[in-house]
Formats: C-alpha cells, structure tokens, sequence
C-alpha cells in the first residue's frame, strides 16, 4: 500500500527538521572550543587567574569584547549594573572575581567555565579592575 | 582561524531578518490563496508565491541560526533573555524548516485538508519566530 503524498512530505519534513536541529546543535559544540577570537589569538601571556593578572590595556580591551558578549545584557552595557550589580570598583580580589566569573552565583549568576579558558577570564579580570 | 568577535552580531542581525519577513509573508500568501475564490487567477498566484517565500525562508533560517552560534560562543540555551530566544529560537527553526520540505515535497498537490493543517502550523511557526524577534530585541535593547 503507498502513503498518500502528503504523509511521506510529512516524514521527509520531520526528518529534516531533526536533521538541522541536530546538527546546529552538533555544530555548537566545536564553536565552543574554537579560537574564533582575535583578541584570543593576540595573547602573548600563558599566566592562568591569579592576582598577580598585570593590567595592560590591551587586556582590558581584549577582556571588554567578553564583557560585551556575555556580561552586559545583566550587568549594563557600562557595567553600573542592571539586573545584575554595578561592577566598578570591586572591592575583592583578582581571584575571587575570577572565581566568580568561572563558577557564577547559584541562582543568580551562570558559570562562565566552559565558555572563557582561564586567559579569558583574566582579560575579563583585566577589563573590570580598569573600571573607574 | 581569525574572526572579528564583532562581525557576528552584525552578521546575525543581518540574516535572522529574512527567515522572519519569509515566514511571516508565507503565511500571509498561503492564507489569502486559501480563502481566495476558486476561479479568481490569484489563488494560483498567491499559492506560487507562498510556495516561493517559505522555501527561501527555511533556508534563510541556516545563516541565521549559525551566525547567532558563532555570536554566542556555541551557546544553545544561556539564561534570562538569551534563554527566552533561544526557546522560541529552536522549535522555529525545526517548524521553518519542516515546513519548507513538506511545501517542496508536496507543492500544489497537497488536499485542502492537509493544506489546512499547514496553515495552521505555519501560523504558529510564524508567531514562534515573532518570539524570537522580540527576545532577541530584548537582548540587544536591554544590553
């Protein structure tokens, strides 16, 4: 018995609609870990998060096209803050601010760790202690 | 492999225009050649033309959907705002493009009840894709 026209289109249209679900999806995945970046491409430093982050400001403009992408939509686009606080100023470590950038606040904040590696996180660092 | 961070925001706002402008014209086209008179010559006229604008719509949802992940980082769903789109962004995109296969596949031999049940799906598809515009706005106006 053949399937009238319109329910074999209604499979082939299901299968596509998997298909480019399923493959956005899978292309996400290496988008994640590429070094699309030109700011991650013009590192020089290999120095992981510490306090000891020397701010250049190369870093905090490297660190400001993160901020742009992730941060502003809560913290405002100047970082004086929105949904999220007002970012200048800090009054805590380069490490703790690291910290929580890598591991954000439960039930406030999502954690930035599979998005920035650690020389990211310090060029974000870098571009919050330039904040005045 | 080096991409400007901001060529992708403009390259997402650029492209996600048109999958919705096509989705949104296809359901106009297709729902006034439903209700059209049989023998006025527009029906066949505004079926062609909804034909056209779904098809182009659900390749136009592929630049867009990429440039967004680029965009993002290789973000699929993120938090707040960013979440909202992505929730109205995903079941879109699946319904545009399942959409423009059937219409391929089926073109005009399609019976009016199962054109009808298209009808409906694009009317939704299209209002999904109109939450998506709005919480991308969100996104972008409220950053």
């Amino acid at each position: 018995m053949k399937l009238p026209l319109e329910i074999r289109a209604l499979g082939g249209a299901v299968l596509a609609a998997l298909l480019s679900l399923g493959s956005a999806w899978m292309a996400a995945i290496p988008i994640k870990t590429m070094p699309t970046f030109s700011a991650v491409s013009t590192f020089t430093s290999s120095a992981g998060v510490s306090s000891e982050i020397v701010i250049s400001p190369e870093l905090a403009e490297q660190g400001h096209q993160f901020y742009d992408m992730s941060c502003s939509h809560c913290h405002g686009d100047d970082a004086h803050g929105d949904e999220g606080p007002d970012l200048h100023n800090l009054s805590i470590s380069n490490a703790r601010i690291a910290a929580t950038i890598k591991k954000g606040i439960k039930g406030e904040m999502p954690t930035f760790a599979k998005k920035y590696d650690a020389r990211q996180i310090s060029a974000l660092v870098a571009y919050l202690r330039s904040l005045r | 492999m080096l991409i400007d961070p901001a060529l992708w925001p403009k390259l997402h706002g650029a492209s996600t225009h048109f999958p919705m402008a096509l989705a949104m014209a296809a359901a106009l086209f297709d729902g006034l050649g439903f209700v059209w008179p049989k023998s006025s010559p527009h029906k066949a006229q505004l079926h062609a033309a909804g034909y056209c604008t779904i098809i182009l719509g659900a390749l136009g949802t592929f630049p867009a959907v990429l440039s967004g992940l680029f965009m993002t980082r290789g973000e699929v769903l993120g938090h707040d705002a960013l979440l909202l789109h992505h929730l109205f962004v995903w079941p879109s995109f699946a319904g545009l493009v399942g959409l423009g296969v059937w219409r391929a596949l089926v073109n005009d031999q399609a019976s009016p009840r199962s054109f009808a049940i298209y009808l409906v799906v694009l009317f939704l598809t299209a209002g999904l894709m109109a939450g998506a515009g709005y919480w991308g706005g969100e996104l972008l106006l409220n950053s």
